[in-house]
């Protein structure tokens, strides 16, 4: 079913927030929200964002809103960018929701340096980094991974790469979930998604995956950036990768599995990619397992890469790795089981974060103890050459939108777009005067990731920070890029 | 990025969405094949390369379109976990439900695009003005 939608057919609820009505559509239950300012509206309108995001309105047990975030975008069934929350009892889950590449997320890191005391070693960083973080595509690691241990790091994530050596306790308890999703079993996890797991613990991968180095340029709130042990000029690393080749075949097995079985749930779906089983049902428990264990699997690559840099920075700066410290970790492609108020009474859902971070605010108990009273630090990357921002979670947005909020930039121009358009190597030069650092795998893969393809990232966290999705606490500028 | 003939590259924000056609189901399925092959590795099938890898892959689905959607999401696995690009197909046998093909495939050490999957977005066999078969394919990149 297809509805043309201008802004002119939008209800501007908010400075920073429109909605498409219930009634646009007769197969919609809830309404579609966007969450963009006045500059950003009108990108929604240029590609199918807006009726996917309808698409997604119409599941069933869909609870207030499907939501979009302002870095989103079109992707296929749910768009990039969306939030859709789902009642545990008559709701669905959806491995569209979450994406292939389950928990994709960010890690940041931070070091006692100045930016000031060591940029004439920067090079030299972002070189042995590129050196010791494999990358590519389907390049595997120097862990090759038997099938007990893999069974291991799906079933306990962190907790693996804690009892291994590559990770320090205070590593896990800085990340979401504490780096382990308690629900996950391997058991469901198919010996194809394993075998393609089994080498590639500690890859980056490639597309807009990234190791960065960077810097604190500006503070915003002083107490936040405080307590989350930021300061002005400090040398900052930010990891952005998931699950690999692991979580991109948990995703399409149960995807096969759930299309063909929709006559069987009695679904009709405007879109067979939303394709979703009742979370109550057996199947429905089996992908939230198995994603789990996939999410896990994910946490701990992201932490093996972190052990890679720490070795990095103890061969260039002959300094300890563990003057790195672990900021915090977020997930932004998962479903996580959260309570939230629905119209004032508090319920059990299934939130699907598909290109969006949970961002919780001040005092939930879910945030590590020193980050509670200033909320849930979040990690929001720019693109190639802009800002990457930190933010903390902030209490309105825990009503208005499960307590999330966006996840990076956010793609306007297509990839074959971004490479007819941009000279990867003029921009490589253009960088490297602006005191960037570029390690890239090819000159196609960087002018995909160049700054002119995504949306300008300081309106998008301007946008969330306006909302009350969360507060804006540091600027980040990068010094050393190393993309997939 | 030229594609096989049959193939035109529609825009997508973030991902590759192809139109593609053929003249009869195994034409259709065959240059979904080549024009997977096409992005993960421009111009490697045309190389002259030792067949390393034979695979016989046998499915059933609802329907074509997911038939297709789940051919080539098979040998996108297979080619992942073999480092193997299936240049070569032949299909024992192929219908709107079911197909048995016999894939031939050859060693990659690293491959140009990351397809993270083959997607069911937007998929859906008809037959054009034409009389040909046709239909979207959205990759995840």
């Amino acid at each position: 079913m297809s509805v043309e939608i201008h802004v002119s057919d939008l209800i501007q609820l908010d400075r920073c927030l429109w909605e498409i009505p219930v009634s646009t559509r007769p197969d919609m239950r809830v309404p579609a929200r966007i969450y963009a300012s006045e500059a950003l509206i009108e990108d929604f309108m240029q590609d199918r964002t807006v009726s996917q995001i309808m698409n997604v309105s119409t599941l069933p047990g869909i609870e207030k809103a499907a939501i979009v975030m302002p870095d989103g975008h079109e992707g296929y069934g749910f768009p990039i960018g969306g939030v859709a929350a789902f009642d545990i009892n008559e709701g669905v889950v959806s491995p569209g929701g979450i994406g292939y590449d389950i928990n994709c997320g960010v890690r940041l890191m931070f070091t006692p340096e100045k930016y000031e005391n060591i940029r004439n070693k920067i090079p030299e960083l972002t070189h042995e980094m590129t050196r010791m973080v494999p990358r590519g595509m389907g390049r595997g690691g120097p862990i090759k991974l038997s099938t007990d241990q893999i069974n291991q790091v799906l079933m306990r994530g962190v907790e693996w790469a804690v009892e291994q050596g590559y990770a320090f306790e205070e590593d896990r308890i800085r990340m979401e979930s504490n780096g382990k999703l308690p629900d996950a079993d391997a058991s469901f996890v198919s010996e194809q998604a394993k075998k393609r797991g089994h080498d590639q613990l500690g890859t980056l991968g490639a597309g807009n995956h990234f190791v960065e180095i960077g810097r604190v340029e500006q503070i915003f709130h002083t107490d936040a950036a405080r307590a989350f042990g930021l300061f002005e000029d400090q040398v900052v690393i930010m990891i952005h990768t998931g699950s690999r080749g692991l979580g991109h075949q948990v995703a399409t097995d149960y995807l096969r599995m759930f299309v063909k079985k929709l006559p069987e749930y009695g679904l009709n779906l405007p879109d067979r990619e939303l394709a979703c089983a009742p979370i109550n049902s057996e199947d429905g428990v089996r992908y939230l397992k198995a994603m789990a264990a996939a999410a896990n699997f994910a946490f701990c690559n992201r932490q093996v890469i972190s052990w890679e840099v720490r070795k990095a920075w103890e061969n260039v700066m002959k300094s300890p790795g563990d003057q790195v410290e672990l900021l915090y970790d977020v997930a932004h492609n998962i479903a996580k089981r959260e309570r939230h108020r629905v119209n004032s009474e508090e319920k059990e859902l299934i939130v699907h974060r598909k290109g969006a971070t949970r961002a919780f605010g001040p005092g939930h108990p879910e945030i590590p103890e020193r980050y509670r009273k200033a909320g849930q630090p979040v990690l929001i990357p720019g693109s190639m050459g802009t800002g990457s921002f930190v933010l903390a979670g902030a209490e309105s947005g825990m009503n208005q939108a499960f307590g999330s909020t966006c996840h990076g930039a956010g793609r306007k121009m297509s990839r074959r777009a971004a490479k007819r358009e941009v000279d990867a190597q003029k921009l490589k030069k253009e960088l490297a005067s602006m005191g960037i650092s570029v390690e890239a795998g090819s000159f196609a893969g960087l002018a995909e990731e160049a700054p002119a393809a995504y949306k300008d990232v300081e309106l998008v966290v301007d946008t969330v920070h306006e909302a009350g999705l969360a507060s804006k606490v540091a600027l980040l500028r990068p010094a050393g890029v190393i993309k997939g | 990025m030229k594609m096989p003939k049959g193939v035109e590259i529609l825009p997508h924000t973030a991902d590759i969405k192809l139109k593609v056609t053929g003249e009869s189901l195994p034409e259709l399925f065959l240059t979904g094949l080549a024009s997977m092959n096409r992005l993960l590795k421009p111009g490697f099938c045309e190389e002259e390369q030792e067949v390393s890898r034979v695979e016989k892959v046998e499915l059933e689905a609802p329907d074509s379109t997911v038939l297709l959607i789940d051919f080539l999401s098979e040998v996108l696995t297979l080619g992942s976990l073999n480092r193997s690009i299936f240049c070569d197909c032949s299909f024992e046998s192929i219908s709107d439900h079911n197909l048995v093909a016999l894939l031939e495939g050859r060693s990659v050490n690293e491959v140009d695009l990351d397809i993270k999957a083959v997607t069911y977005h937007e998929a859906d066999i008809v037959l054009n003005d034409q009389g040909n078969f046709e239909t979207i394919i959205v990759f995840d990149v």
